[in-house]
């Protein structure tokens, strides 16, 4: 199914629509426009949180900086993080996911007890604790980290999957013809597991987007520049939270957080219509 | 004969054990109990290897600390950590480790860094009563309000009412949850100045005394209000998405329409046949819920100040108190262990269906 | 003065296509005591028909004439035309409806017990220990063990106890008309066999009228004083089940009879009726059955026949060709009829 195709189906209902607006203009948000607008890191004490208006959109942080600008290259590392996390844990899941599945014995019962114990612990409070003993600074590091937790639910899914599929006729035909398990899992059956493994993929980028902020909020991952997450951390350490001036400065983030995440949620909905064309409207 | 009779006996002993084991499994109680222990287990040896065999690990970095200008001597520091951490820093690794078990089965989890000889199960004792109490009210009032409007939703659908409710849920659970606190703070508390927070933060008043008072009980909720209100409002769409859903499904089943049939009022069906059915798996799921949620309360509570697990966690983390985060990360994880122990024995038995023989 | 009395009843569905003309205009008379079948192939409109009986046509159909006449009290009630209430206190107590083999028929989360107490309650029989005798009672006229039975959860029985279960529970209130839909359908033989047997003996003890909508016409040798055979939405024939089966007049009648394989007797081929069930959105012209119809004519595609009497007493069919047919079925002797 081509790329133009896909796009369409999903856009026919508002649901998918909005998604695809919401994370499609995030994307060039964050990726192309700062091609375009240069940052703007100079203090000007003298127009500290100013109100919106037409030379600043969206008003002005505690040192007179532009927060529109802010908003722009906030969101890079924190997409960045999210992309990459997503990646690994949808890699891992799938890869041993079908692995467990198809290899069973043992190793499944082994793969199978690491992912519910891992399921079960409190990711947050784990992260925090991973956060506040190892001090993650690159990005790479942090993005580790959140996929380390992420994998385990994705993983059961596919193994579900794999299981259910192996019995399948195509599955012997294929085996019959002594294609090898690599040419098996990947050809014949991830295509039909392509709707879990996507809509994973947007879940996990919410929940790492979720895990990131939180930890940034609280201080533990020392990040500097422009971010969505720090901006917050300093609203908060300095008390600007119960300052009524910095209404904007801290709503932009918010709002920026918040759509992103909801732009996620609705194309992962939009996204269900594709794959299960049962509930395609026309 | 008589060397080949104890061969059998043996080999009939091992399958007697191998067979009683196999049972132990199938009984689904047991098993949900087994894998529990299993979790906690593997819980503990995490925190266990998190803080002393991992290199720039807290114990070497606190002996470290101690020993430093000459303070102390090494035995002395390592004395002194041994007694804070609950390990025998002397013994081999694996009887640290056996030792380590042993304590943490006898609720003892070291002492905390800086209240010196505090223990942490006492510290932790004393804060999580709050937490649970502003997350579970939280979660009741999300359930009861979520499941009633869920139901209503999936009996009008497709009208206003059925997609307001709809999108109004889907849109509130997806902000995350810290946001949802900080625009409560933002707009009711700061722009519209109608809740005053500065009053609330914290989980009572200075001024008033513990106790099971009118005005204790009067203070307690004030304080709790915001946080309790954002647990409610981050989790009332999932319930009321997945009781519409629930609910739609069993308007379809046949023994509705014969329900009908038999001339049963529209009250007794509502309840009884279509709500019962519809709100079985969503009674595990809130059981679940509770595990998980008091990891997410961390946030909440900075933000609101609200003296719970969540707030003593980031203050040992800030204060590198590193035996009260290991404490409470073992406890937090044990938490939601028995929360799913207790979700799977609720459903087995509320539906009839489970556990009895066909 | 007939216990029931449907005049020209006419349901249709909603869909993106059109509306789907389930039942065209069916009139049908029931007496008290009578045993009535309703016999057509899936999507003959049968079960929608019966449905319809009790007013409890699902969101997506809607009656659009017709009036389904009850007698109570020696006047007709119009049951379309009942307000809800009224509606919901004559289902049960004057007409009760088994549906499909029970299977799915109660409520898997609550015992038996509550679901005979729930219907009770529902018709203010509210002392528990009298609808108790009653339950242990009616259980006992079929067949069943009321302590087991009362206290088990549906899953926990057969797929024939709960048909035999919900048998027992729509006499509770003592009905003068059951309807049963597909009873046997679902049910291996030997339990098929029981509920045949059980249902002539509660006729033959209780007294009440029967409906009953099948495929399977051996179930109307055994159990029908008359017969109806049902295609695409009207009543095609109506007779004496003697006639019916030795003196069809109508050619899907004819093709129904056919098609049973014969246990005795010389091997015959197997006659299925050729063709599909029309499209009820878009109907054929004329007679709907023309089109599978071996004694189609010209006239046939042009002329929707009404029922009309042929040459029996008692006995309608709509068809234009009926003395065709009864030339080449001929009056059989008993023996070759089935």
């Amino acid at each position: 199914m081509s790329v133009i195709s896909l796009i369409a189906i999903i856009a026919r209902r508002p649901v998918g629509l909005i998604g695809l607006l919401g994370v499609g203009g995030f994307l060039v948000m964050t990726y192309a426009v700062p091609l375009v607008v240069p940052p703007q890191s100079t203090v000007d004490v003298a127009n500290v949180y100013r109100t919106p208006s037409l030379v600043h959109p969206l008003g002005t942080d505690f040192e007179g900086r532009d927060v529109l600008n802010q908003i722009i290259y906030g969101g890079r590392d924190i997409v960045n993080v999210a992309l990459i996390a997503a990646l690994l844990s949808t890699l891992i899941a799938v890869t041993f996911g079908s692995l467990a599945a198809t290899l069973g014995g043992k190793v499944d019962t082994a793969v199978l007890t690491i992912a519910d114990v891992v399921l079960t612990v409190p990711q947050l409070i784990v992260l925090i604790v991973v956060a506040a003993l190892f001090r993650p600074e690159g990005f790479v590091l942090v993005a580790l980290i959140l996929a380390s937790l992420q994998w385990a639910g994705l993983l059961r899914q596919i193994r579900a999957q794999v299981l259910s599929l192996k019995e399948r006729e195509y599955v012997e035909a294929a085996r019959s013809l002594d294609l090898s398990l690599f040419h098996v899992i990947f050809r014949e059956m991830l295509p039909n597991m392509a709707s879990y493994v996507a809509i994973h993929f947007i879940f996990a980028m919410t929940g790492a987007v979720y895990a990131q902020v939180g930890l940034i909020v609280l201080g533990l991952i020392p990040l500097s520049g422009a971010n969505w997450g720090v901006m917050l951390y300093f609203a908060q350490s300095q008390g600007a939270l119960y300052f009524s001036d910095s209404f904007w400065y801290i709503l932009s983030p918010i709002l920026a957080i918040s759509l992103f995440q909801l732009s996620l949620v609705a194309l992962a909905s939009g996204l269900e219509d594709v794959f299960n064309p049962r509930l395609r409207v026309g | 004969m008589a060397a080949a009779i104890p061969a059998e006996a043996k080999i009939a002993a091992t399958f007697d054990a191998r067979q009683q084991l196999g049972t132990l499994w199938r009984h689904p109680v047991l098993r949900a109990a087994l894998k529990a222990v299993l979790t906690v287990l593997v819980a503990t040896t995490i925190t266990f290897t998190l803080i002393r065999l991992l290199p720039g690990n807290p114990v070497d970095l606190r002996i470290d600390e101690l020993t430093r200008d000459g303070a102390m001597t090494y035995e002395e520091a390592r004395a002194q950590v041994a007694g804070l951490y609950a390990i025998e820093l002397d013994a081999p690794l694996p009887q640290q480790y056996a030792s380590f078990l042993w304590n943490v089965l006898h609720g003892d989890l070291g002492n905390s860094f800086l209240s010196r000889g505090t223990p942490v199960t006492g510290i932790i004792l004393a804060v999580l009563p709050w937490t649970l109490f502003a997350v579970g009210t939280g979660l009741l009032l999300s359930f009861a309000v979520g499941i009633g409007l869920g139901l209503l939703a999936a009996y009008r659908r497709g009208s206003v009412f059925d997609q307001a409710v709809s999108t109004a849920g889907s849109i509130v659970s997806s902000v995350p949850n810290y946001l949802v606190a900080i625009l409560l703070v933002l707009v009711l508390g700061v722009q519209l100045r109608i809740v005053p927070i500065t009053q609330m933060r914290g989980a009572y008043s200075p001024g008033v005394q513990p106790g099971l008072s009118l005005d204790f009980i009067g203070d307690v909720l004030f304080h709790a209000a915001l946080p309790i209100t954002v647990f409610f409002l981050t989790h009332i769409g999932h319930w009321i998405l997945s009781m519409r859903n629930a609910t739609l499904a069993a308007l379809e089943e046949d023994f509705v329409v014969a329900a009908r049939a038999r001339g049963l009022p529209d009250s007794r069906i509502t309840t009884a046949y279509v709500g019962r059915n519809a709100v079985l798996p969503l009674v595990t799921q809130l059981a679940i819920s509770v595990g998980f949620i008091v990891g997410g309360a961390v946030l909440i509570e900075q933000i609101f100040v609200y003296q719970g697990v969540g707030l003593r966690l980031l203050r040992a983390v800030a204060q590198r108190d590193y035996p009260v985060m290991q404490g409470i990360l073992l406890l937090v994880t044990v938490s939601v262990v028995v929360a799913n122990l207790v979700a799977d024995l609720l459903y087995s038995r509320l539906d009839p269906r489970i556990g009895r023989a066909a | 003065m007939s216990l029931l009395s449907v005049r020209d009843l006419a349901i249709d569905y909603r869909s993106r296509r059109g509306p789907v003309h389930a039942v065209r205009g069916v009139s049908l008379d029931v007496e008290r005591g009578e045993s009535v079948a309703i016999i057509g192939e899936s999507g003959s409109g049968k079960t929608t028909l019966a449905v319809g009986l009790i007013g409890l046509v699902p969101r997506s159909a809607l009656v659009s004439r017709g009036e389904i006449l009850f007698e109570q009290d020696g006047l007709p009630q119009d049951v379309l035309r009942m307000d809800p209430e009224d509606l919901r206190r004559f289902r049960w107590k004057e007409a009760a409806m088994v549906f499909q083999s029970a299977l799915n028929s109660f409520n898997p989360v609550i015992n038996i017990w509550s679901q005979f107490l729930d219907t009770a309650r529902a018709h203010e029989m509210r002392d528990a220990s009298a609808v108790h005798r009653k339950a242990d009672e009616l259980l006992d006229l079929v067949h069943l063990d009321p302590d087991r039975v009362l206290r088990a959860y549906p899953h926990e029985l057969s797929g024939g106890m709960k048909q035999r279960v919900l048998i027992a529970l729509s006499l509770l209130l003592g009905p003068r008309l059951l309807i049963l839909d597909e009873p046997t359908t679902a049910l291996d033989i030997l339990t098929q066999r029981a509920i045949i047997d059980l249902l002539r003996e509660l006729r033959a003890r209780l007294g009440f009228a029967m409906i009953f909508i099948s495929h399977d016409l051996s179930l109307a040798a055994e159990l029908a004083d008359r017969v109806l055979t049902m295609y695409a939405g009207r009543i095609v024939e109506e007779a004496r089940v003697n006639d019916v089966f030795y003196r069809p007049r109508h050619p899907y009648t004819v093709g129904l009879l056919r098609a049973v394989p014969r246990v005795s007797g010389e091997l015959g081929a197997l006659a299925s009726i050729p063709g599909t069930p029309p499209d009820l959105v878009r109907l054929p012209t004329g007679c709907a059955y023309h089109p599978r119809c071996p004694f189609a004519v010209e006239r046939c595609r042009v002329e929707d026949p009404t029922l009309a009497p042929v040459d029996a007493p008692a006995h309608t069919a709509a068809c234009l060709r009926w003395q065709a047919v009864a030339e080449s079925v001929g009056t059989r002797r008993p023996a070759e009829a089935l």
